[in-house]
Parts: C-alpha cells; sequence; structure tokens
C-alpha cells in the first residue's frame, strides 16, 4: 500500500505546510486502540503537546467519545511540545519520529473510607485477581464484588471487611490467643487463612471462616511463630510451596512452613512462658492453646533492621530484603545464603517487583523509591529515582494492570501512582516523577502536616477490582479507583 | 602575584557533604509540659524521652508511636534518660530528681528481658554485704527496690544522690556511669558500678561548680566540665592529665569525638568550641550561631562527619566536623543546616538533642513538649 504523508494540525485536518514541523510515525500495542490502517509518516507542527496528538489519534481512530492518550518516544512520556523535545534530546526535525501511544491514566477517584479505632498498619486485599485469590483457583475464588480487606492495627486487632465497610470479623484479643502488641504486617494466604505479625516479635497465622449467607465470621487462632527476637514488620507469602518470608527489626529474615504439621518446633527460650514476668501477666487472660512452632532457617547478613522482603516473582526459591543498612540482598532459600547485595546510599524502608522490567523498586528514608536490576549482569546500583516524596517511603505496590505502574505510601501523608516510563534525564541519572498523587481524604483542605502528623501512610496495596487501598495514622483504610485510572471514556 | 583567593581554604560543596538531617520526618506527641532529655537506643530503633511530667517513655522512632510509658514520680522532673550501651541486654537509666532508676522494659523478647534483670539483679548479693567504701561522715548510698508499683513496670533499682541530678553518662562497656548533681558540691560527681550497686564519690576535691562528666571513648580517661574548665583525669593513675579551657563563662555540655582527640563544649553564653586535644587547651574553633543558650552538643557516634548542637532559640545547628588522622591537619568544620521547628516556651527552646546511632539522623528534645526526628 502506498504511504502519503498527511499534513495536520491540532484538529487533524490537512493544512498548509508551516516553518517548523516534524514526521510522526504513530504506533500502539495495544490492539483494541490501534489505527485501523497504518497512515505512515504524519508531519505535524513541532509545537504540538500531548493534547494535540490525542487528538490527532482520535481522529484517526474516528472515535465516538474522545480517549485520552499519552504518548512515548524512546520509552519516556512526551510532557513538552515536540520542538521542545526535540531541542532537549538534541534530535534534528527531519528525523522521523517513532510514538508510541496509549491511553492516558486518570487521577485516581476517592471511593469510600474503613474508620478503625487506632493506627493502621497494614493492609491486604483478596479478590478473583489477587495473589491468594489465584492460588485458591476457581474453588475459593470470590466473585467480582464479593471481594474482602484484611485491616492490621496498632490495637492488636486483625479485621476483615466486606467492601461495603462492614466489619465481617476481628481477630480475639491479647488475653484470648491475640497479639499481645501492635500488629505491623498482615496478609493473605488463601480466602480461608491469613496471616500477621508485629510488635510482639511473633507472626501468627489464622483460620477464617464465613458463613455463605456472610452474616457470621471469625477469624481463630492457628499457630503461633516464635524465632524473631524484635519487631516482625513485613510478611510474604507463597501459598503454593506452604511458605512464608517475615523481615525483622532483629537484623534478621525468616523463613517459616505455613503448615503446622511440619513446621519446626518453637524455641523455648523465645516463648512467653519462658521470663516469669511475662507468665505472670499472661495468668490475667484464659490460657490458650494454640499450638507454637519455630523457623525452618532464619538468614542473617543484614546488619540493621529488615524492613521488607518478597519473593522472586517468577521463583519462589528465591527471595529479597531491603534494610536499614542501605542494602537490598538477594537469597537463595533452599541453601538459605545471602547471594548478592546491592548497596544504596540511603535506608531502605519498603521492597516490590516490576517483573516484566527486571526491577525491584525500593522506597528510602531520604523520601524517593529508587529502582535496581537485581541481575548479576546489571551494571548500574540504580537504574531510575522516582522523586517527589517529602517523607519515607514505607509501602510499595505494583500496578495490576501495567507493568510499568506502582503506588507508593509515605510518611507524608500521601500516595504517589507512578509509570516508570514518565522520567527524564538528569545529570545523576534517570529521574521518574509521580503522575498523581493521593490524599488522604479524612484531612482534605487542611494543608500539609509538619512531620506528616496524623496523616502518616503505612500500608498501600493495588487491587485489579477493587483498586488502590491505603491505611495510616488516620485510622482510616481509604479506598481509591485504581482500576479506573487507565481511562475507559473521556475524563 | 600570588591571588589571595588561592589562599583560603577550599570547602567542600554542601552537596558533596550529604547526607545530613534536613526535614523533620516525624513528631513525638504526648508528654505533659517540657521534655527535658532523649536519646536512641543502641539497636537504633527505639527513642526514649522524658521529661517534666514524671515519665520515661519509649517510641517506636520512625513512626512516632509511644510504646511504653512509666511514671517515676509527680512532684519532679525526670531530667535525664540514658540507654545503658550494647545490645545483649536493654537497660534504662533515668533521674528524677535526687534519684536515679534502672530499669529492664518489659516491651523487648523474653531472652534480653531476663538478662537486662540478669544485669540489674546481681549487685544485690554486694549491696547486702553494707560495703561503705568511701570513708566520709555521710553514710554510704545504698541501692534499693523501688517497691511493686515500680518493679512490675521493669523500674528494678533505685537510689538517691541528696541532690538533683542534671547528668547521666555511661561508660562504652555498660558496667559503669557517672552522674552530675552541680548543687551537691564535694560530691556533686558520682561513679556507679553497675554489678556491685556501688556508688564512689571520687572528685570530692573538685573546684568549681560540676556542669557534665564523661568518660573518654576508648581511653581510661574522665572528663569533668566546671562552669569554666572542663578537667580530665588518668583513672589508672588517679591523677589530673590537663584542663581544658574553652574561655567560655557556663559550659552547658560537652561530647568528645569518637576518635578520642577532638571535643566539642557548648555553652550558655552561646558559643559552641571545637578543642583539639592535641593541639592546644585553647579551643581550635570558636562558633557563634545561635541567639540564645546552647543547651545541649553531640557528635555522631556511628561514623558519620557530623556533629549538631541545640539552643534555647529554638533551633539545632548541624555541622560536617571531619577528623583526619594527621596530627598535622586540622578538622574541616562546615555548617551545614539549622533545624527549625520547636517553639519557644518561657525562654526555653530545644533541651536536648541525640543522633542515631548509624544513620544521619537526629532527635531533639523541646520545651515545647514535642520531641522530632529529623532525617
Ligand atoms: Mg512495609
Amino acid at each position: 500500500m502506498a504511504m502519503e504523508t498527511i499534513i495536520a494540525d491540532a484538529n487533524g485536518i490537512a493544512a498548509s505546510t508551516s516553518p517548523s514541523q516534524v514526521r510522526v510515525q504513530l504506533s500502539t500495542r495495544y490492539p483494541d486502540i490501534s489505527l485501523p490502517e497504518n497512515p505512515g509518516p504524519i508531519l505535524v507542527n513541532t509545537n504540538f503537546r500531548r493534547y494535540a496528538l490525542s487528538t490527532l489519534v482520535n481522529t484517526l481512530l474516528q472515535s465516538e467519545r474522545p480517549i485520552p492518550f499519552d504518548f512515548l518516544i524512546n520509552g519516556t512520556f512526551l510532557r513538552t511540545s515536540l520542538d521542545e523535545y526535540l531541542t532537549a534530546n538534541g534530535i534534528s526535525a527531519e528525523t522521523t519520529l517513532a510514538i508510541e501511544f496509549v491511553r492516558a491514566t486518570i487521577p485516581p477517584l476517592y471511593l469510600a473510607s474503613f474508620e478503625h479505632d487506632d493506627w493502621i498498619s497494614s493492609v491486604d486485599v483478596i479478590s478473583e485477581s489477587s495473589p491468594a485469590g489465584k492460588w485458591a483457583g476457581s474453588a475459593g475464588a470470590r466473585r467480582l464484588g464479593q471481594e474482602r480487606m484484611l485491616s492490621g492495627s496498632y490495637d492488636g486487632l486483625l479485621r476483615i471487611w466486606s467492601m461495603s465497610s462492614e466489619v465481617l470479623a476481628t481477630s480475639p484479643s491479647a488475653g484470648s490467643g491475640g497479639h499481645t502488641s501492635s500488629i505491623k504486617t498482615a496478609k493473605y494466604i488463601s480466602p480461608s487463612h491469613v496471616a500477621s505479625a508485629g510488635l510482639d516479635r511473633t507472626i501468627r497465622l489464622w483460620k477464617y471462616s464465613e458463613d455463605p449467607d456472610g452474616f457470621t465470621a471469625s477469624i481463630s487462632p492457628q499457630v503461633e511463630l516464635y524465632g524473631h527476637k524484635a519487631s516482625v514488620d513485613s510478611l510474604a507469602v507463597h501459598q503454593p510451596s506452604s511458605r512464608l518470608l517475615s523481615a525483622s527489626a532483629d537484623h534478621s529474615l525468616g523463613l517459616w512452613l505455613t503448615k503446622r504439621s511440619d513446621a519446626p518446633a518453637a524455641p523455648t527460650s523465645l516463648l512467653p512462658s519462658a521470663n516469669s514476668r511475662s507468665s505472670k501477666r499472661r495468668k490475667l487472660g484464659p490460657s490458650t492453646s494454640t499450638p507454637q512452632r519455630g523457623p525452618l532457617s532464619l538468614l542473617r547478613s543484614h546488619t540493621a533492621p529488615v524492613s521488607d522482603t518478597i519473593f522472586a516473582p517468577n521463583d519462589h526459591t528465591v527471595a529479597y530484603s531491603t534494610s536499614w543498612d542501605h542494602s537490598l540482598k538477594t537469597w537463595d532459600l533452599p541453601t538459605s545464603t545471602c547471594v548478592d547485595t546491592r548497596s544504596t546510599s540511603h535506608s531502605l524502608l519498603s521492597l516490590t517487583a516490576l517483573p516484566s522490567l527486571n526491577l525491584l523498586a525500593a522506597g528510602t528514608s531520604a523520601r524517593h523509591i529508587t529502582l535496581i536490576d537485581p541481575r548479576a549482569s546489571a551494571t548500574t546500583i540504580s537504574a531510575m529515582t522516582l522523586r517527589g516524596h517529602t517523607n519515607a517511603v514505607v509501602s510499595l505496590a505494583a500496578d495490576p494492570d501495567s507493568n510499568y505502574g506502582l503506588v507508593s505510601g509515605s510518611h507524608d501523608g500521601t500516595c504517589r501512582v507512578w509509570d516508570v516510563r514518565s522520567s527524564r534525564s538528569e545529570k545523576d541519572g534517570r529521574v521518574g516523577e509521580s503522575l498523581y498523587v493521593v490524599e488522604r481524604e479524612s484531612m482534605k483542605g487542611k494543608g500539609r502536616k509538619i512531620g506528616g502528623e496524623g496523616v502518616k501512610v503505612f500500608g498501600v496495596a493495588w487491587d485489579k477490582g477493587v483498586g488502590i487501598v491505603s491505611a495510616g495514622e488516620d485510622k482510616r483504610v481509604q479506598v481509591n479507583r485504581g482500576k479506573g485510572m487507565v481511562a475507559e471514556k473521556s475524563a | 602575584n600570588i591571588d589571595p583567593e588561592s589562599l583560603l581554604p577550599k570547602l567542600p560543596s554542601l552537596e558533596e557533604l550529604k547526607p545530613f538531617p534536613t526535614t523533620c520526618a516525624t513528631l513525638f506527641r504526648g508528654h505533659d509540659g517540657r521534655v527535658r532529655s532523649l536519646a536512641v537506643d543502641p539497636s537504633g530503633f527505639w527513642l526514649a524521652s522524658s521529661g517534666d511530667d514524671g515519665t520515661v517513655k519509649v517510641w517506636e522512632l520512625l513512626t512516632g508511636r509511644q510504646i511504653w510509658s512509666v511514671r517515676l514520680g509527680s512532684e519532679e522532673a525526670v531530667n535525664v534518660v540514658r540507654w545503658r550501651p550494647g545490645t545483649e541486654a536493654v537497660i534504662l537509666s533515668a533521674a528524677i530528681g535526687e534519684n536515679i532508676y534502672l530499669i529492664a522494659p518489659p516491651f523487648v523478647d523474653p531472652e534480653i528481658e531476663t538478662k537486662g534483670r540478669e544485669v540489674l539483679d546481681a549487685g544485690w548479693g554486694y549491696a547486702a554485704n553494707g560495703a561503705t567504701i568511701n570513708a566520709t561522715k555521710e553514710p554510704a548510698i545504698q541501692w534499693t527496690r523501688p517497691g511493686s508499683r515500680l518493679e512490675d513496670e521493669g523500674v528494678l533499682v533505685k537510689f538517691s544522690l541528696r541532690k538533683t541530678v542534671k547528668v547521666i553518662s555511661w561508660h562504652r562497656r555498660g558496667e559503669y556511669f557517672s552522674t552530675v548533681c552541680p548543687q551537691a558540691q564535694s560530691s556533686a560527681v558520682a561513679i556507679h558500678t553497675i554489678s556491685k550497686h556501688l556508688t564512689q564519690l571520687p572528685f570530692r576535691k573538685l573546684k568549681g561548680l560540676a556542669q557534665s562528666a564523661s568518660f573518654h571513648p576508648s581511653k581510661p580517661i574522665f572528663l569533668i566540665a566546671t562552669q569554666r574548665v572542663i578537667r580530665s583525669y588518668d583513672l589508672s593513675k588517679q591523677e589530673l592529665v590537663k584542663i581544658i579551657q574553652p574561655g567560655a563563662r557556663w559550659i552547658s555540655s560537652f561530647d568528645v569525638h569518637p576518635g578520642g582527640d577532638n571535643l566539642i563544649v557548648g555553652t550558655y553564653d552561646r558559643r559552641l568550641l571545637w578543642h583539639d586535644l592535641d593541639l592546644s587547651v585553647r579551643p581550635f574553633k570558636t562558633l557563634r550561631y545561635h541567639k540564645k543558650a546552647i543547651r545541649a552538643v553531640k557528635y555522631h557516634q556511628g561514623g558519620l562527619p557530623l556533629f549538631a548542637d541545640a539552643s534555647d532559640d529554638g533551633s539545632l545547628q548541624i555541622f560536617h566536623g571531619k577528623v583526619v588522622g594527621d596530627m598535622m591537619e586540622n578538622a574541616t568544620i562546615v555548617p551545614l543546616k539549622v533545624l527549625r521547628g520547636h517553639t519557644v516556651k518561657k525562654e526555653l527552646g530545644v533541651l536536648d538533642l541525640d543522633w542515631h546511632p548509624s544513620q544521619p539522623w537526629l532527635v531533639s528534645a523541646g520545651a515545647d513538649g514535642i520531641c522530632r526526628l529529623w532525617t
């Protein structure tokens, strides 16, 4: 087919040649928005920005309702005019620019808040598309709209919520087999099993049961796991291999079995009865008989509190961990050995994986997120830095709908949504900026809080169906629509 | 012709001197009245604070969550709280009025709590012998059990020094700590031995009003600041080594560099003085950055070339302070950042500060009742 050059202006109508123009070749990798026929190189004004290009693509698509598009040149979003882009990158206007278009994201909309009595450290969601939902398969998968949310609180209690903000069940209090101090992390293992851990140094596994009518539900203790000597601040779950990873302030990682029958015995010196004072305190409550178990192994190599840990996305025998000691470590779990250490300049406080990019994202105490390629072949420590937060970045979650997206929760009282393609080159490497800032709805219009007082975000999760779920010092779990961020209709 | 500019020492740029604390990351709100003292624990995970409300509180350092509190009294301020060095046992020392309390706090794991209790309980046998070590007219200072209410909270030892205690400083091995009671004259400076529950008063002939005291970080040397001078003593030979003369009117505090050869001094007459102990008994550098009295000065103890002071003007000043091994080369001192945020209340601003043991983080205690973490 012969390609003729179309001359377009902002309305997509052919116009006479103007002094500064450039040829662009438009393409997309998404079939549902691909152009009906390849238009070939199009001559456009170099004063075009994203909006004008978006209008052009909608004209070519003959869309009934315009779709907002974003444009990628060499893997980076166009955030200036084409002219400024060409100048900044030293590209001649004679070149034909290859431009990829994708649906633009729209601001995450506030949906709901779930009120608690105390600070909330951690949130998780189970749905048909969440990891624990997928492991459960069709038998345990919840229909859309029947998702459940798990929250762990500084009051020491776990709560399971329906998405209509009802508490379906609360875990037992300290005297009845519950945590004896604040919960710092909570995760779904399956629709009927959850794990939690926190300041009392224990990891606890729980059975969740819910009547089909949804009116009666309960959380009952199954196993208490002992081995850590300080706060347990993060858990990672791999249900198919019955493995659990824990990150502790005692500088170690724990590897545990979630099957009680196979798990090693608990170290007696760490049990509450090992100390006369604690056992005196224990007599206050009814005695419980929850089985107690120990770790498969404790992985030691970090020299400061371990802040976060994950299983490698495609290999559950490999784990990654971040620490206040500034390093990200790779672990071979069958041999319990540290096989790689990447040292950065700051304390690392949170971790998530961007599997298709072979990158790990680590949140720092120095207010940014650093993207690290953990493969041995990687030559640079930091592939990119995401800047914008004004306080520690303590929680991260990958976008379930995009290989390039992630959300971060910070002590500055915000969550930020990032697309790693939205970045620019600076003298110390690639720097990304956030697409959106999600404020705490509870503090709306009250201005910035010094030291994040009252608004610190401690935990964030991102579910395909439910959206961005975040929680913190404002005692509220906040849900923002994440799925809809990839625009289905005009913003 | 020599360009005079070329003779000036080249100071490194602020960018090169990172990391250092620049912003307030966390507020610690919960004290009723002034916070007098604070300290980050040796593991770097907890913050202890104390104040006019008679309580000692422990907080999660990063989040600002209060995790423990004990009331030691209601009439007097807890003027000092300090952690015993070391991580194998966790022990807090605190001074309220004339009394010292030693605490094995219950929020640690059973093994560590047991070790802490063993460290504090080991000396009861010695105390029962009623040894009268110092041959003075006053009866020996007796270490006692503070009673069941406090003992249930983990407060295991109490003793009185008869005058208000203003300073506690620990020896690095955690076996000894010293205290200063400025009004106690000949018994102002005491040294306490944990394993024997023993209090000794070896500096009875001290001239001047004692202000602060500290063990040298590596040598058997003990330093005592009076209003105008700092005397260093050799503990093994029991003799005066030298008299350091900052030239100040009234010393509030001092700190020895972890390398052992340098010293910073803060004064009520608004001066911060750096002494190179190998060079001279006079200050190597005088820094005047505050409008009001300097209350506290501290070096970073974890290998970062940082020091800071806290002032009644409500601010903290952060400095780069690089000590070189070479005797011929002077320390590089660069002012880095003023940290503002504390509110001045009744002429009082920032009353204490401490560095994180390894991170470039600082904590400050305010007369405004709030502690702050700066990162
Ligand atoms: Mg986390």
